[in-house]
């Protein structure tokens, strides 16, 4: 049971963004994914959520080929994504945005176990909290979905560190609860550590596929990879 | 000069404006479409209706209203169900433009199959009016008027409490602010999409159902009829169905007074009050913009 990116290639426009990725996200486990601007970490994760349709290759979620689902019915099989930018839904109160995934009380409640400054500001619009409570929400909402595997993008983006530490044990909560998360992200170190497994993409092509550790023990190699 | 009657009397033609500008408040912020064809789809139902009311068919005028708004909200629904299909991602001008395609293409279904000829509805409440006197000056209102004053406020009413208070309006809030990111969540965009168009289509035709025959019911001229809708939409800037409850009055009103003059000339110019109105919220909503290329 996991989720398997098999010789996946994703293309936008004239040609592919990324091409022949391979990978496998296994439940409770983090994988994390790193490179620099432009290396089509954010186009893969779309492949994968149904945003963008893979040119070749196929995504198959627990034994099931999703390649050709619609984002809905990939939603509705257990993948939750944390788009890049804070995707809160501005009109909507924060609880209203929780209550877009979750189905019960106990799954909202389990949800705000996470982020618990959330409960003050339940009933304000989240479009008037800080970037930071805005992210909280989003994961929150992405985790009272219930999801099978959470694909994670640059959520760091436009945060102050310290938020973003902040975020950091909570995804590792959420991976440890059983969920398979992806982590895409540009705090390579931070990322890397809280990692099972690492890959490295420059220019739309995997150039390193391993352990994080040997990353992380190696600023050298981590440098190389990320050149290319 | 005691302008109360004709204020009374423009208050009919006003709560129609108010409806087709309510309805293009709500398509523009729940589906990003300013549905030029709005008016054309009741139309089009409205006709299939009359149709079998008279002639061999002979069916009853409450029927007739039922299969005209059911005619209406499949043609709207279709409409919307081909923009959600082919332009989910497309801006709202390219979403808009499709609705010009449909209004041509009603407009020209519609001359072929029921004529350019004037026809009337036949009215589905008593025309006998009621008159009330107030301070001495007779005030003539009729059923259709209460009717359509009524619809506006409920429709305006009804959704605002859906809006707010139904998770089924969280999820149409929801794909209002980002319709992407709803998906991504699970949420059937689609289908509510469709639904909208739909329902939308039925209450144009309700509304339409009710117009009295004061009002030409030559199919052409009906069906731009959205222009004094559209600028009722705007009066609320295409986001606050109330101030463009309140347009759809306020065109009506000043319409009717204008019309009423006795000098022709000027009573011609009644339907200037659209253009004027456009003209002021337009020079209104750019103020800042001048402030801003100004500096």
């Amino acid at each position: 049971m996991s989720l398997v990116l098999n010789d996946v290639t994703i293309s936008r426009g004239v040609g592919p963004v990324i091409s022949n990725v391979t990978l496998e996200i296994k439940p409770g486990q983090i994988t994390t994914l790193v490179g620099p601007n432009g290396a089509g970490k954010t186009s893969l994760i779309e492949g994968i959520s149904g945003v963008l349709i893979p040119s070749s290759g196929s995504v198959m979620m627990d034994e099931v080929n999703i390649t050709k689902f619609s984002k809905r019915k990939r939603a509705n099989s257990g993948l939750a994504v944390v788009e890049q930018g804070r995707m809160i839904f501005p009109s909507l109160t924060v609880k209203e945005n929780l209550q877009l995934t979750a189905r019960t009380k106990a799954d909202m409640d389990e949800a705000l176990g996470l982020f618990p400054e959330l409960e003050k500001r339940l009933n304000n619009q989240s479009i008037l909290l800080s970037g930071g409570e805005q992210q909280m929400v989003v994961l929150a909402r992405a985790f009272a979905a219930k999801p099978k595997y959470l694909l994670l993008d640059e959520m760091s983006l436009g945060l102050a560190p310290v938020v973003f530490l902040r975020l950091l044990p909570v995804i590792e909560g959420i991976a440890k609860s059983g969920v398979g998360v992806l982590l895409v992200e540009q705090f390579a170190h931070l990322a890397l550590g809280l990692a099972s497994e690492a890959m490295v993409v420059t220019s739309g092509h995997v150039s390193y596929q391993g352990s994080p550790k040997a990353l992380l023990d190696d600023a050298e190699l981590l440098r190389q990879k990320y050149m290319g | 000069m005691n302008l109360l009657p004709q204020i009374f009397a423009g208050l009919t033609t006003g709560s129609f404006f108010a409806i087709i500008g309510i309805l293009l408040t709500l398509m523009a912020q729940l589906t990003r479409v300013v549905n030029f064809s709005q008016v054309a789809f009741g139309m089009f139902g409205g006709f299939v209706g009359m149709w079998l009311e008279t002639g061999k068919n002979h069916l009853p005028v409450w029927l007739g209203a039922i299969i005209a708004a059911v005619v209406t909200a499949a043609l709207s629904a279709i409409v919307g169900w081909i923009i959600a299909t082919w332009l989910p991602n497309a801006q709202m001008a390219a979403r808009s433009a499709v609705t010009v395609s449909s209004l041509l293409i009603l407009v020209a279904a519609g001359a072929v199959l029921f004529g350019a000829s004037h026809n009337n509805f036949k009215p589905l409440l008593p025309s006998v009016p009621i008159t009330l006197k107030v301070g001495g000056t007779d005030l003539i209102i009729t059923y259709n008027m209460i009717f359509l004053i009524a619809l506006s406020l409920a429709v305006v009413i009804i959704m605002q409490l859906v809006l707010k208070r139904t998770m089924f309006g969280v999820r149409l809030r929801a794909i209002s602010d980002r319709q992407n990111a709803a998906e991504l969540l699970g949420v059937n965009v689609k289908a509510l999409n469709v639904g909208i168009w739909a329902v939308s289509g039925a209450i144009i035709s309700i509304a339409i159902s009710f117009i009295p025959s004061t009002i030409s019911n030559d199919y052409i001229s009906f069906s731009l009829l959205i222009i004094p809708g559209a600028a009722a939409a705007l009066v609320g800037a295409f986001k606050n169905m109330w101030l463009a409850l309140v347009g759809g009055l306020v065109i009506g009103v000043l319409q009717n007074i204008i019309a009423s003059n006795p000098n022709p000339t000027i009573a011609g110019l009644k339907d200037w009050v659209v253009f004027v109105l456009i003209l002021v919220f337009l020079l209104w909503n750019q103020r800042k913009e001048v402030w801003d290329v100004a500096r």
